[in-house]
């Protein structure tokens, strides 16, 4: 029985000394254990990676490597798909593929920059990271990124030539980041419930005063900021002001239809104002429920799993407003300390092959749009994606207009001023 | 021997001064490169600080002072009752239940769009669409004072109901009848005082608990603001605001420190209430309607939590259930089956440090009362409470602030770890009142027939106690199970245990998810209960068994 203390002093030491000295204790408690540790430390401590190596080298010292993927674990669809890349990556290059699933990815981003800051600058816990623009811009600007990695992939040959892939939420990409999927905030109604649904921002002011039921996730939630970029779009007089830095703008100018709209808005709101559902999925649900008319989403095609799934009515429809909703380009991107980033870029090349990303366009899977340029690739890859069958319930192709994202340092801005107005 | 009860002390003492330690110097400024700037200022000016401590404070007491009312209702109306068997057989189930787990199956009944509404619309209600007339969560935090209540009181009430042998109630009780005084007065005059002494530590625990609690503030709590402790938890994951987050931190301990001290000074003026009407002789009327009542209330209460469990079984076999439908319109055993890839692995991460934590847990545990019984160590029974009266929040900041220093943030060990040092002390404490009241007769008689030391241990003193041990050992299984914020600070997000997984996908809400989730959370505690009840009685029975073909 008193085997466990030994065990246990270890931990204690491991809290109280050095990290070196608490293994030095380790190897004469437990040399089989240690054995196993030295094993393991020396097999990853191969030479620093380095991005002008050939892809072959790339892959020969990817191999056996352990990637941790920090993505938004949410949803269930997601999950699932990245267990299918999972497994065909280790088939495929022999590298282990490790989400790890996080509620808010600009805590990682934290989490890095507090790493930075006491000098962990190698061996990191993360090793890719699924990041929207403000994210990027982050951590672009204080250097957290490990560099132009996606320049090197060579699946990035068949990536669509699109502005929101060279210009992440108006910052420059320069290569810093890998893109994955394409986004557009898009409403869900009920066509049996709701005949005509509001198509501007002023109309959803008459619906909902009208006793229309919606709600949006209160910002920071990253679907509450996006709907409050896209009124501040209808309703600004400088919408030319977004596209550049906030520091720029007269920001009370520009903002202030915006909350003159939002204190008439907030009243009508389910909850009032002062309830918010926590995320864009929880919509979803309550337009399920009955208890919202209207339901949002980032992903166009999300109604056609969802109904598939018995998770939304078959008589679910989706749209955008009449002058179109921001839409974008969600990227993977490598911290500059990652343990791992040969597997990492690996993975993030096999995310943009065309199995990859025909696979994650079909709505039973995830149905995310993809970022390739489906006209460039070869026979079979383009069957693959043609063959995917939408339904009703989407985002008819041609019907949304696309407003780009406004720069990445309005969000902040936003949901600071939206907080302070609104969250007591 | 001695060195043995020492090192555990310390292995389980050093980490709480390791915590406050974490908290309080990145607060004071003293680790500028991890937490840089004046942690108090940024906090104070902070527009939720003020918000979400008064929500905090709000919640934390209405949910204490609930919980205190209720099972004084409870002992009053019902003890000596049916009831008050049902309650007994369904309480222990009820408590290993997770918090995480109650609080999802609390918001699947009690929805506008809930079952509660399903079971009457639209027959009774007329409704077709669910009512406009009040959202869950609410802004005011009543979902999360129910959630507490719910899971809670059991807690106080079990307590209470373990002391109750020791203070001869139905004497007490007989006495005041022969006096004429109301059962009620009886309770009130003659026993409670004398109870509440003994369940105080217990209600303080609660208190410490509902003023700090995480993830069912998370899942029940409204969002904005939240409350303090959910508020600090976004806090520290922002870049740069570890320093505010670590003085909240302390905010936190204290907030818990001077909600104690107004407890200490309400009992105070009840005390001397209750003094001077105790004398006054006046007898009262036996009020078998306020009985009734209080029989009921408590039958509600009861039958919410376990329709909210109900709940998550319905849930989690349902493939399609809209409003206003009582019963899903399609059943399935996907969420189950089809799932069994993304459940096994964060069930086999949650049993992992499970079964880590109740082994060392329970040895150690058993070292600690040897060394005390040989007068090798001191009893040093208030040293356990002190990790269940700081708030979690406070300790797990400076955890994590001293491993991210120390490297070993995300290390396996490092979160069974923290694991370890929160189920300890109830093993320890569940383990100690039987380990002290075994008879020294049967050691003594088993050393004069010769038997050594580790003989008598092994083969006397541990059948002996098998019971008081496996229930421990569910105890601290059902305290592994529910950890959340622990493996969520410590684990750098790579230990996707099941409480973890629960509090992520509830954001992705796919209800029939997230109820096999909690309601796998739920069965492993229960099923450990369960075990803790028979397995000893098999043990026993074989041991006998043994003895009589001997």
């Amino acid at each position: 029985m008193f085997t466990i203390f030994p065990f246990k002093l270890r931990v204690d030491r491991l809290c109280a000394q050095s990290r070196a000295r608490a293994w030095r204790k380790l190897t004469q408690m437990l040399p089989c254990f240690a054995l196993i540790l030295i094993a393991t430390t020396m097999s990853s401590q191969t030479q620093a990676a380095e991005l002008d190596a050939t892809w072959d080298e790339q892959l020969q010292r990817a191999k056996g490597q352990t990637v941790y993927f920090n993505a938004w674990g949410g949803s269930d669809r997601i999950n699932a798909y990245l267990e299918w890349a999972a497994k065909r990556i280790k088939e495929d290059y022999g590298v282990t593929l490790q989400h790890v699933k996080i509620g808010d990815i600009a805590e990682i981003v934290g989490q890095i920059e507090a790493a930075k800051s006491v000098g962990r600058d190698t061996d990191g816990n993360v090793d890719l990271m699924w990041v929207n623009g403000e994210n990027f811009a982050a951590m672009k600007r204080n250097n957290l990124i490990w560099g132009a990695f996606a320049n090197e992939l060579p699946n990035t040959e068949n990536v669509q030539n699109s502005p929101s892939i060279k210009m992440d939420f108006s910052v420059p990409v320069d290569g810093l980041e890998s893109p994955w999927g394409g986004a557009q905030l898009v409403f869900m109604y009920d066509s049996e419930q709701l005949a005509e649904p509001p198509l501007s921002a002023e109309e959803l002011l008459a619906f909902v005063k009208n006793d229309g039921r919606f709600a949006y996730p209160a910002p920071p939630a990253f679907h509450g900021t996006t709907m409050i970029k896209q009124l501040l779009y209808e309703l600004t007089d400088q919408p030319g002001a977004l596209s550049k830095p906030v520091e720029e703008a007269d920001f009370d100018t520009v903002t202030a239809p915006l909350w003159s709209y939002l204190d008439e808005l907030h009243p009508a709101l389910w909850g009032n104002g002062k309830s918010w559902p926590p995320s864009a999925e929880t919509t979803r649900q309550m337009l399920d429920d009955g208890e919202l008319d209207i339901g949002m989403s980032f992903n166009p095609n999300e109604a056609s799993a969802a109904v598939k799934d018995g998770q939304l009515p078959d008589s679910v429809r989706t749209y955008v407003f009449k002058e179109g909703t921001i839409g974008n380009t969600h990227f993977v991107t490598i911290p500059y300390n990652a343990k791992a980033k040969e597997g990492a870029m690996v993975v993030a090349n096999f995310l943009i092959s065309a199995e990859a990303q025909a696979h994650k366009a079909n709505p039973e899977v995830w149905g995310d749009p993809t970022v390739l340029d489906v006209t460039k690739l070869g026979v079979d890859d383009k069957a693959a994606f043609s063959s995917i069958d939408l339904g009703p319930w989407v985002l008819q192709p041609g019907t949304g207009k696309t407003l780009p994202e406004p720069h990445a340092s309005w969000a902040g801005a936003l949901e600071q001023a939206w907080l302070a107005r609104y969250a007591k | 021997m001695r060195l043995i009860g020492l090192s555990i002390a310390a292995l389980f003492a050093l980490p709480i001064l390791i915590g406050l330690f974490g908290s309080f110097l990145p607060a004071a400024g003293f680790m500028p490169q991890l937490a840089p700037g004046n942690g108090l200022q940024v906090l104070l000016s902070d527009p939720r600080f003020v918000p979400a401590i008064m929500l905090s404070l709000k919640t934390g007491l209405a949910a204490t002072a609930l919980v205190l009312l209720l099972t004084m209702l409870t002992l009053v109306c019902a003890h000596g009752t049916r009831l008050w068997q049902w309650l007994m057989a369904f309480l222990p189930p009820l408590l290993a239940v997770p918090h995480a787990a109650m609080a999802v199956g609390l918001v699947f009944l009690i929805s506008p769009s809930g079952w509660l509404v399903r079971l009457f619309s639209p027959s009774v209600t007329g409704l077709e669409r669910p009512p406009r007339s009040w959202v869950i969560p609410d802004s005011d935090g009543w979902s999360l004072v129910l959630g507490l209540v719910l899971k809670e009181a059991p807690f106080l009430l079990m307590a209470a109901a373990a002391h109750l042998s020791t203070i001869n109630v139905s004497d007490s009780l007989k006495i005041g009848r022969t006096l004429g005084y109301s059962p009620a007065r009886c309770w009130s005059r003659l026993v409670l005082p004398q109870l509440y002494a003994r369940i105080r530590l217990t209600l303080f625990i609660i208190l410490a608990f509902n003023f700090s609690v995480v993830d069912m503030a998370i899942l029940l709590g409204p969002g904005n603001p939240p409350t303090f402790s959910v508020f600090l938890l976004s806090l520290v994951n922002e870049p740069g605001s570890r320093a505010a987050a670590s003085a909240g931190a302390l905010f936190l301990a204290l907030g818990v420190v001077s909600c104690i001290a107004l407890v200490l000074i309400v009992e105070r003026v009840i005390a001397a209430i209750a003094g001077y009407r105790r004398v006054s002789g006046y007898r009262g009327r036996s009020l078998a309607v306020f009985r009734g009542l209080g029989q009921t209330v408590i039958a509600g209460i009861l039958m919410l939590s376990v329709a909210a469990m109900a709940m998550l079984l319905l849930w989690s076999i349902a493939r399609r259930w809209r409003f206003p439908d009582a019963l899903p319109s399609q059943w399935t055993s996907e969420n189950w089956l089809a799932r069994s890839d993304l459940l096994l692995e964060p069930l086999f991460c949650t049993l992992l440090f499970a079964v880590f934590v109740v082994v060392s847990s329970i040895l150690a545990a058993i070292a600690w009362l040897e060394c005390e019984r040989a007068n090798a160590v001191p009893r040093l029974d208030w040293m356990w409470y002190i990790p269940l009266l700081i708030p979690q929040i406070t300790l797990l900041f400076g955890w994590q602030a001293m491993a991210l220093l120390l490297r070993v943030d995300g290390e396996w060990l490092t979160v069974a770890y923290a694991h370890w040092v929160y189920a300890l002390p109830y093993v320890v404490l569940i383990m100690a009142v039987a380990w002290r009241e075994l008879d020294s007769n049967w050691h003594s008689a088993a050393a004069v027939l010769g038997a050594g030391y580790w003989k008598i241990l092994l083969r006397v003193r541990l059948p002996l106690l098998v019971k008081p041990v496996a229930q421990a050992a569910a105890v601290a299984l059902a305290v592994s199970v529910a950890q959340y914020l622990p493996t969520l600070l410590l684990g750098a997000g790579r230990h996707q245990t099941l409480s973890i997984e629960l509090v992520t996908s509830f954001g992705g809400v796919d209800r029939r998810v997230i109820a096999t989730l909690a309601a796998l959370q739920s069965l492993l505690p229960l099923l450990a209960f369960i075990a803790a009840l028979y397995l000893p009685r098999l043990f026993s029975t074989a041991n006998q068994d043994t003895h009589a073909t001997a």
